[in-house]
């Protein structure tokens, strides 16, 4: 388990960090949610003791950070990037001897892993012969062949198509199922609500938000309504029973004043809209963030 | 430790095999040869064919004995005379003037190597000017004024009724050696090129060496920082154990250099049957290259550390070749003075110690203090370069975008 207490940091006049507290579990994903800026990187940086907090603590299963723990720590960065003129194996192998993995066994895992990745072809070719998306399954590798227990990972999904996605997916599952501790930033809300246990969200530098993705939802009520349609939408965030709204082309994520207030506005909306799916449901994850971090008008129900 | 140790494994063997520094590690020796030895090799080469000297001479005394002078010492490797002498007629001052304007004509087209040209008064003046377009063949202009010289004394020395045997005998070549005195009461012949070759070449060995993996570790920083390989190594060990992983690396990069560029020198002097320094001085000078080598590795890690763009990483290389190109500029009067003031001086000042030893250490060995006084500052300002590097380095090596100021470097080094 991953404790964070009470973390500041200030670069010279800017508060990046501010009284952030957050907890990761044993065989839990913790989703690091936060528009650009709000102080992610720093808190991630700060955890994995690239940079020294003004304040607070970390606690890493109550102990701090020491040798035997960075060991056990794998981190991939938001910006990506490898030796380009390095053969992959070599490159593997050097970061993983940086986290005390002898030659052999890491030479063994590489393997597994490359497999895996379908990347086993390129195991003795230079870095810079493999597209930007191979390079990123690397460095991904290299993150966890130290078979870390706390596992960091900065938007790991950008970038990758949709079936290396997947792939990653299962893996991140594959792990926690093993009790990985792991933390993932994401502006993917649709990735972080499929995958996260728990959330925690940050706007300039403070949490907003955070807990199990399920207490988060409850907070936020049930009178979201969500709708699909032909049609043009706009004229719905002026209705007098919705509260928020947020409109896309053919689909809508509405939060009513009034959970009853249901029936009247589906009558109020059939008439200027063919509707094709009306739910009553808990708010995405996306509209959470949008609400919060917009600053959308909210008045009534909301987190306290 | 150990993740120090595999830092610089890595770095150490991935740029023992880059071409920056197999390249290097080639072509300095080739350019030391080539600078050391190809002039003194050209310079020496004898002509292959015989020039045309012009010669302007009213007086009428010059012309026979020089022509006679030159056939007489100088020939080409065939038996021919090295120069020929044309002279130009002189009778009346018209046809002097008429002869210098053929003269520089003939010379222009290539006719004439050059042309002497002396007044009437030439046995009391002893003036006389030599007109080419190559002034810079030292060679000629070397062995014309020797000759003049020696014909210009004869015919004096004559005139005031010496006999002509004795002048041979008074104006006959002097054949002067230079011995090398050593504090061990030891003497050695020892030319003068051979002792300014030898330290000629130690002094270029350290530019080059700190000069090329100066720029090897300074472009591979920022190779990690542009792509943020820095930030997976930050988060797999301390700052301090990668800085000392690249220092040993970069130390041993700078040894294997050393010691093949070593086995080049003894293969030389082993074939030339010559001794370019002797084994204590060749260890004594070891030891203020390593010492140096750390201070600058120091330097260049400071100076590349906080770097994140090119341009930034080319600047900060061409103000290091600046300091760098000092010691050069200072070598020819320490060489010629090494025990002068302003040697004792330089000696001193950290970052031209090593350079300024490789130079005296050959010529004449400094005293013992002097030795003594000198490491021990290298080496103090050596772990003070580094304890200063090792902060900025940390300090810096994740910052990007603006690169911070020398105020700013300096609040980072006094910090806790």
């Amino acid at each position: 388990m991953l404790t964070v207490s009470h973390l500041r940091k200030v670069y010279s006049t800017v508060v990046a960090v501010d009284d952030v507290s957050l907890q990761a579990k044993k065989g839990e994903i913790l989703g690091l949610l936060g528009p650009n800026g709000a102080g992610k990187t720093t808190t991630i940086r700060t955890v994995l003791n690239m940079i020294t907090p003004d304040s607070g603590t970390i606690l890493f299963d109550g102990k701090p950070m020491d040798e035997r723990i960075q060991n056990s720590i794998g981190y991939l960065p938001e910006e990506r990037g490898l030796y380009r003129k390095n053969k992959l194996l070599h490159t593997i192998q050097y970061f993983a001897s940086l986290k005390g993995v002898s030659s052999a066994e890491s030479k063994r895992r590489a393997y597994d892993w490359l497999k895996r990745f379908d990347l086993l072809n390129y195991y003795q070719q230079k870095v810079e012969a493999l597209s930007k998306g191979n390079q990123q399954k690397v460095q991904f590798i290299i993150s966890i062949l130290h078979d870390p227990e706390f596992i960091i990972l900065d938007e790991p999904f950008s970038g990758l198509d949709p079936l290396n996605q997947i792939l990653l997916k299962d893996i991140l599952l594959e792990l926690k199922q093993r009790g990985k501790t792991i933390i993932f930033s994401t502006h993917q809300m649709d990735q972080a609500e499929k995958l996260c246990d728990a959330i925690c969200l940050i706007n300039k530098g403070r949490v907003v938000l955070e807990g199990a993705i399920a207490d988060v939802k409850n907070r936020y009520g049930k009178n979201t309504v969500t709708i699909e349609f032909d049609g043009d939408g706009k004229f719905l965030s002026s209705l007098s029973s919705v509260q928020t709204a947020h409109i896309f082309e053919n689909y809508a994520e509405l939060i009513l004043q009034d959970r009853q207030a249901a029936p009247q506005f589906l009558r109020e909306i059939v008439s200027k809209l063919e509707i094709r799916k009306f739910e009553m449901t808990q708010p995405s994850l996306n509209a959470i963030f949008l609400d919060v971090v917009g600053g959308a008008p909210k008045n009534g129900e909301g987190p306290s | 430790m150990n993740k120090a140790l595999a830092v610089a494994r890595w770095e150490y063997i991935e740029k023992v095999k880059s071409k920056a520094f197999l390249i290097s590690l080639l072509l300095t020796p080739m350019i030391m040869l080539g600078m050391g030895i190809l002039p003194t090799l050209l310079a020496t080469r004898p002509d292959t064919s015989s020039q045309t000297i012009g010669i302007i001479d009213p007086s009428g005394e010059i012309s026979a004995p020089l022509s006679a002078y030159l056939d007489e010492y100088y020939k080409l490797p065939n038996g021919n005379p090295n120069y020929v002498l044309r002279p130009f007629s002189t009778r009346s001052p018209e046809e002097l003037v008429s002869a210098k304007h053929e003269a520089d004509s003939l010379v222009l087209d290539e006719q004439l190597e050059g042309y002497v040209v002396m007044g009437k008064t030439v046995m009391s003046d002893s003036a006389f000017e030599y007109h080419s377009q190559n002034v810079g063949n030292v060679k000629l202009i070397e062995r014309m004024n020797h000759a003049m010289r020696d014909i210009l004394v004869r015919k004096k020395l004559e005139a005031r009724g010496y006999d002509p045997s004795v002048i041979k005998d008074l104006s006959s070549e002097i054949d002067m050696k230079t011995i090398k005195l050593a504090k061990s009461g030891q003497e050695e012949e020892s030319a003068v090129e051979r002792v300014f070759f030898t330290a000629y070449g130690f002094m270029m060995m350290m530019f080059f060496l700190i000069i090329t993996s100066g720029q090897i570790l300074v472009r591979s920083m920022l190779e990690e920082k542009s792509n943020r390989v820095v930030e997976v190594l930050i988060s797999s060990c301390t700052a301090n154990q990668l800085m000392a992983g690249k220092v040993i690396g970069l130390s041993l990069l700078g040894l294997t250099q050393m010691g093949l560029w070593a086995v080049i020198g003894i293969a030389i002097s082993l074939k030339m049957a010559i001794t370019l320094i002797s084994l204590p001085s060749a260890g004594l000078l070891f030891l203020y290259f390593i010492f140096g080598y750390l201070f600058f590795a120091a330097v260049f890690i400071a100076a590349g550390a906080p770097v994140s763009t090119e341009q930034e990483a080319q600047q900060i290389n061409s103000y290091l070749v600046i300091l760098l190109i000092l010691p050069v500029m200072f070598a020819f009067t320490i060489m010629q003075n090494p025990n002068s003031t302003l040697a004792h001086v330089l000696t001193f000042i950290p970052f031209l110690t090593p350079t300024m030893m490789a130079i005296r250490i050959p010529v004449q060995m400094p005293s013992e203090y002097e030795i003594a006084g000198s490491l021990v500052v290298l080496i103090l300002f050596a772990f003070g370069a580094i304890w200063m590097a090792g902060k900025i380095f940390r300090t810096t090596i994740l910052l990007y975008g603006k690169r911070p100021s020398l105020k700013e470097l300096l609040i980072i080094v006094r910090a806790k």
